[in-house]
């Protein structure tokens, strides 16, 4: 018998969810990336952002480019890992 | 954009992000299947052209290799700095082309251990190049042109030196030109 766990409550969220499946694929995105393909306004976009870094899922990095401000976020081991059961328990509400 | 997912939407959230970022990842990656589809295309054509018209010198068309080579590295770096997004994928592709392109460049000077024979051990290097990046990227055009390429390679290996710059020529466009510039379209096509 599948038990069903409860969906991380950190995930189980339009913006967060977006934010770490697009992630989840790639080395590191820029926040201009992540806003564009999230279609989200910038304060939301950071709000988010600080929630999944609190929870330890992901990593920012601030810097310059061209003497522009430049942020960077990559997921981390701990991300990748809540994603993981995440859609593993997903999965089970599904089927 | 804070709305309570169902499952369903969830998962197809995650399905059309996944894709996104890939599409992103992946980029066009015609640009220096093409740079040096034209460039040894019309070194292996010139220096064939050259030597039957009885110039003395028509390894001299080789020279294009070294701006070619310029470009490659200023374009590359461009790329990488103007990208917004990071993959593994495109580390993975950058130290196989750069092994390919060091591997090549040794196979040039010890060209003379070869009997000169160094154009066909060329395109089979090339085409273990293409052939794995069709691979990782699943482009089925690149696989296709590894083939024309080892096909060149062996015919090549058939045929006097001289005439293994025509058919490695030949073997450049059919194997580099054609695929890149698939590549090119399809990526137009998918916006």
């Amino acid at each position: 018998m599948i038990s069903f766990k409860p969906l991380d409550p950190l995930l189980h969220s339009q913006l967060r969810l977006a934010v770490m499946s697009l992630l989840i694929g790639l080395e590191e995105a820029e926040f201009t990336f992540l806003k564009e393909k999230t279609e989200s306004t910038a304060g939301n976009l950071s709000v988010q952002l600080d929630k999944l870094e609190k929870a330890g899922y992901i990593k920012i990095e601030k810097s310059f480019r061209d003497k522009r401000p430049l942020t960077t976020c990559s997921i981390t081991p701990a991300g990748v890992k809540a994603f993981e059961s995440y859609v593993e328990n997903l999965k089970n509400y599904i089927s | 954009m804070e709305k309570e997912l169902s499952s369903k939407e969830s998962l197809a959230l995650i399905t059309e992000m996944i894709s996104q970022a890939k599409k992103e990842a992946a980029g066009d990656g015609s640009f220096h299947l093409l740079l040096w589809g034209w460039v040894i295309a019309v070194c292996d054509l010139g220096h064939y052209g050259l030597a039957k018209a009885g110039f003395d010198a028509p390894y001299l068309v080789w020279l294009l290799v070294i701006p070619a080579t310029l470009i490659s590295v200023y374009f590359s770096r461009k790329f990488a700095r103007q990208a917004r997004v990071k993959s593994h994928l495109d580390s993975v592709l950058g130290e196989l082309w750069l092994v390919i392109y060091l591997v090549i460049i040794t196979l040039v000077v010890f060209m003379s251990v070869l009997d000169f024979n160094h154009n066909p051990v060329i395109l089979l290097v090339s085409a273990i190049g293409v052939f794995i990046t069709g691979s990782l990227i699943k482009a089925k055009a690149l696989k296709l042109g590894a083939g024309m390429l080892a096909a060149g390679a062996l015919v090549g290996f058939m045929l006097p030196v001289d005439e293994q710059y025509l058919v490695s020529g030949i073997a450049m466009i059919l194997g580099y030109l054609v695929p890149g510039y698939y590549l090119k379209k399809s990526y137009r096509d998918q916006f």
